[in-house]
Parts: structure tokens; sequence; C-alpha cells
């Protein structure tokens, strides 16, 4: 047997039939648009400061990290690792914005579904707050905490707390109230309501909102990075291109689509198998 | 019935506010009712006439002001464990097991592992789902998940259990499976039951006594009681049981009047 069925048999056992037929179909217009790169750069229809062959956007990986003394320097940060600390310092903030943000906008969220004078209060302003678009702050950001980390930092938190605040205030308004009388009356106190009622109940909601928060957040950094930041991948990009070094900014945008794709697959999808799907509350087409 | 009344309803009434015309709607007059250890009360009564209401302010689900309720001589303020309830509705929680569900109430009591263990077993095998334990509520069918409600309630011990319509949601076939079983089980558990229903076949099958409401606001128009012993009570023998079928009749002309006077006015 050659290695090439091996693998097709350990994938088609991992995934079933269905899912490979799948995976595959959605390979095509991959490999459609990698194939007509290739032929760009046989043919030169494009200059290639304009779209820059394959193998420069592979080689940007080794010359962009050529000073860096090895893995161990990587991930220390040292100066000149140029691409592994671009690379560092947006997913830092992703996490950062992540650990403080989303725990932040569940807890009002919760809050203020529960709470009617609560949500008088916050709803109003929630409204507004996810109508303005995340990154039409970043001029003011830029204005109150000046080009850095602090500006990339708020413009994605902002985007994120607001998300999941709303998401989640829909999510526990949507529980059916008699859920909650069944744990009261078998003796739970409020605090019982929340943690074994609402907060599970919601949580269909809340990873509705944790996609739209992955999706706009990410999206909101990577601007911020470009006009309001000192590092990163947008801020790479950005100089990248300035300088006409494509074969960078080319890198960087695949980058920032794996990393994306990472985070939805590794993180959300499994959270979502775990539990909304585990427990029968998404509607699954058979 | 001898024993101690676990249950005391002195003279209580319910209005409740309308936001919108600023009127009150009137929904229980001056009840007074005692349920006795041990003993199962069904109460029927045309739709809408305060069966739930009432059910709620036992459940302490809904605050009152007219009238007292006491349970185990203590007044009712606010939900307990003390008083369980079987909703019509399926209020088992989707994200917990079978297991987990019907040991909740010990697991907010804090109930060590082992005796949670114990106790949670005995109320699966007792309402039949043995080998389902591990199954979510999405799993189950509509039966199921009534079985899974009724073993939740006993299982966390109160001192009444509250039923509100709790097999008005399965179809026929089961709802006569259900009531046996629930028969079956409360011989077993020695349970005090407070049960509302709009059948007034089941309040014969299953009540030692019934209480009928009448139309809105509710009062309690009268009582039957019903002197079947439960080891005899099985639907397969009540076609031919007197005491059930004139019971039941006795009750369905109660009603029906209420029905009819309804009409009229
Ligand atoms: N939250 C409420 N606010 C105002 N009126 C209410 C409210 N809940 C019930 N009512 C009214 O009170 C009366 C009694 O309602 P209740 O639900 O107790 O009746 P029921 O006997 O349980 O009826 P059914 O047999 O249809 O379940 C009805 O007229 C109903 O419209
Ligand atoms: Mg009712």
């Amino acid at each position: 047997m050659t290695a090439l069925t091996d693998f097709s048999i350990s994938i088609q056992r991992r995934f079933g039939r269905q899912r490979l037929r799948k995976f595959i179909l959605g390979l095509i217009p991959f490999a459609l648009l990698i194939g007509l790169w290739e032929l760009n750069t046989a043919f030169v229809w494009f200059d290639p400061v304009e779209i820059p062959p394959i193998a420069d956007v592979w080689e940007a990986i080794f010359w962009l990290q050529s000073d860096c003394p090895g893995f161990m320097a990587a991930v220390d940060g040292h100066n000149s690792c140029q691409l592994s600390n671009n690379i560092l310092s947006s997913i830092g903030r992703v996490i950062l914005a992540t650990v403080v943000g989303v725990p932040l906008g569940i807890g009002f969220g919760i809050l203020a579904g529960m709470n009617r004078t609560i949500s008088a209060y916050l709803e109003p302003i929630g409204v507004f707050m996810n109508s303005v678009s995340g990154i039409a702050w970043i001029p003011l950001a830029v204005v109150w905490f000046g080009v850095g980390w602090e500006t990339t930092l708020f413009i994605m938190l902002n985007t994120i707390f607001w998300l999941l605040f709303f998401n989640t205030m829909m999510g526990v308004r949507a529980v059916p109230k008699v859920l909650v009388q069944g744990v009261q009356t078998l003796g739970g106190s409020h605090l019982d309501a929340i943690r074994q009622v609402y907060l599970p109940g919601a949580m269909p909601s809340i990873i509705t909102g944790g996609r739209m928060a992955m999706g706009f957040g990410w999206r909101a950094l990577i601007a911020a990075e470009m006009i309001g930041g000192d590092s990163g991948l947008g801020f790479m990009i950005f100089v990248s291109a300035s300088e006409f070094k494509t074969e960078e900014v080319f890198l960087g945008v695949i980058l920032i689509s794996i990393i994306f794709l990472a985070t939805d697959r590794w993180i959300l999808v499994p959270l979502e198998k775990w539990t909304i799907e585990r427990w029968g509350l998404v509607w699954k087409p058979t | 019935m001898t024993g101690e009344a676990k249950l005391i309803v002195q003279g209580l009434s319910h209005h409740y506010p309308d936001e919108y015309t600023g009127e009150s709607v009137h929904a229980l007059d001056n009840i007074d009712l005692k349920i006795y250890e041990n003993e199962f009360v069904a109460i029927v009564g045309p739709s809408g006439c305060g069966k739930t209401t009432f059910l709620n302010i036992i459940a302490g689900l809904l605050p009152y002001r007219e009238g007292r309720a006491m349970v185990d001589g203590v007044d009712i303020k606010g939900p307990g464990p003390d008083r369980g309830v079987v909703f019509q509705e399926h209020a088992i929680l989707p994200w917990r097991t079978v297991s987990r569900n019907i040991g909740h109430g010990l697991e907010l009591r804090r109930t060590p592992k082992a005796e949670t263990q114990r106790r949670v077993q005995e109320y699966v095998d007792l309402v039949g789902l043995s080998g389902f334990e591990d199954r979510y509520p999405h799993e189950l069918s509509g039966g199921m998940k009534q079985r899974v409600a009724v073993a939740r309630t006993l299982c966390a011990d109160p001192v009444i259990m509250l039923m509100d319509e709790p097999f008005a949601a399965v179809d026929a076939q089961t709802r006569i499976t259900l009531q046996d079983e629930l028969n079956r089980v409360v011989m077993a558990t020695e349970k005090t039951i407070l049960f509302i229903t709009h059948s007034v076949e089941e309040a014969a099958f299953l009540g030692d006594r019934c209480i009928v409401f009448s139309r809105r606001p509710g009062r309690i128009k009268s009582e039957i009681k019903i002197d079947i012993p439960r080891a005899e009570r099985q639907w397969k023998d009540m076609v031919n049981n007197s005491k059930f079928t004139d019971a039941r009749d006795e009750i369905l002309g109660l009603v029906r009047s209420e029905v009819t006077s309804n009409d009229d006015g």
C-alpha cells in the first residue's frame, strides 16, 4: 500500500465518507487559486511586485526569521525574530482580549438578561455600540492611547465585549422560565440558577456571539495594528506593503487566515460539540 | 384521613393585576383545603378556573396576599425543596443526563456522592429508566422525559409533590401507562401529592380525594372521596370497578354543570 492511500484511509477513518467528500470539494477552489498563482509565476501576467511567486512567499518566512537565534529565542520574543514576534503579539492580544472580554461580556449579559432594570440601563447602549463598527473607534483610540498595544487591545476588547454582552443577554432571555422554576423548587439558589440554568441555556447564543466576536474582533485587531499599532501581523503587512515587499504581505494575509481558522476549528467547534450539540440544542441536518 | 395535615390552606384568594386595563382578574376565591400525609388529592375544574394559580402559590412561585398557605406548619414564602413540582412542559434540564437530572435536588443539597448515586439508581429503577442513565433528554421520548421529571422530584424527597397536568402533553397510550406507573410509585414511596388535571378519568383513577373547582374565580365546589385501595388501582381492572365508574360519573357531572353554567353566564 502506498503512503498516499494509507493517508486517505486514515482520513476516511477519522472523518467518514460524507465528510471526506465535503472536505475534498472544499479544497478544490484553493487548488484552483494556487494553480492560477503558479501560472502567473510562469507567464508573468502580473509583475512579481504585484503578485510574488509562491516560492518567494515561502522564502519570506526564512528571511524574516533569519536573524533569530533559535526556537527558544523566538518563544522568548528575541528582538531579531521579526515574524514570530509579530505573530506572537497578535495572538497574545487576541488571548488577552478574550480572557478579559469574554467573561466580562458574558457576566454583564447574564445580569442584563435576568434583570429588567439592569437591561434598561445597558440594552440601548449595547445596541448603539454593536451598530458602530469596531474599527470606527481606531482614530479616537489613537488619540486616547497613542500608537501601541493599548490602542489595539482596546479596539479588540471593545468589539468582543459588546458582541458577547448582547448575545448572552438575548440567550438568557430565551431560557424557558420553567427550567429556572424547576431548579428553584429543588432548592436551588439564584447562583445555582445562573450556573446551572441561565449559563448553559444561553450557550447556543453565547457560542454565536463568540463566533462573531472572533470574526469581527480579529479583523478589528488587524486594522488597529495597521493604523494604531507598532507590532503584530497587521502592522507587518502595512509596513511591508509600504516598502513594496509583497511576499511579506501575502505571507501575513495567509498567516492571519490560518490562525483564524485554527481558533475556529480547535476552540469554537469543539466547544460547540461538547456543549450544545451534546445537549441537543442545535438543529442538525441529517 | 388520619395523620397530620401536611398542607393547610385557609381563606386563600388571588387577584392578578391587569397591566393594561388596570382592573384585576379574580382567579381564586376563598379556598380552604387540608391535605394529609400520604394522601393523593386531585383537583379538576374548567379551563381557566385558577388551578395553575393555586398550584403556583403552593409551590411558592407566585406571591399571595389574601389568606394563608402552610406546609408542615410553616407559611409558604417562595419556592423550596419541601414542595417538589412536576410541570406540564418538560422542565428537566437538557444539559444534564438522566441521572444528573434525577440527582439534581440531592446535588443542590450537597449530599455525599455515594449516597446520591445510590438514591438516583433507586429512582431510575423505580420509574423504569434503567439503561438510560447517561442519556440526554433530547434522546428520550416524551413519556420518558416525564418519568425523569417525576423521578427528579421524588428523589429530592419533598414533603408534598405538586403536579400540574404532568401527563397532558403525551399521547393517550403513554398517558395510561404513566398513570399506572404513578400509582405504583405512589404506593412504593408513600408520598403526599397534589395533582391537577383536566381529565376526570385521571382524577378518579389516581385520587384518594377529588376536589372540583368552580369556574373562575375558582372556589371549591365539591369534594368526592374515592375509596379504592391503591393496590387495586390498575387500568385493566377499572372498567369493572363500580367505585371508580361512580366517582368518575359524579365528578364528570359536577364539572359539566360548571362548564354549562359558564356558557349561560
Ligand atoms: N399572569 C397572569 N396575569 C393575569 N391573569 C392571569 C395570569 N395567569 C393567569 N391569569 C388568569 O387567571 C385565571 C386562572 O388561570 P390559571 O392558569 O390558574 O387557570 P387553570 O385552571 O390552570 O387553566 P387551565 O386548565 O387552562 O390550565 C385565568 O382567567 C387566566 O386568564
Ligand atoms: Mg393550568
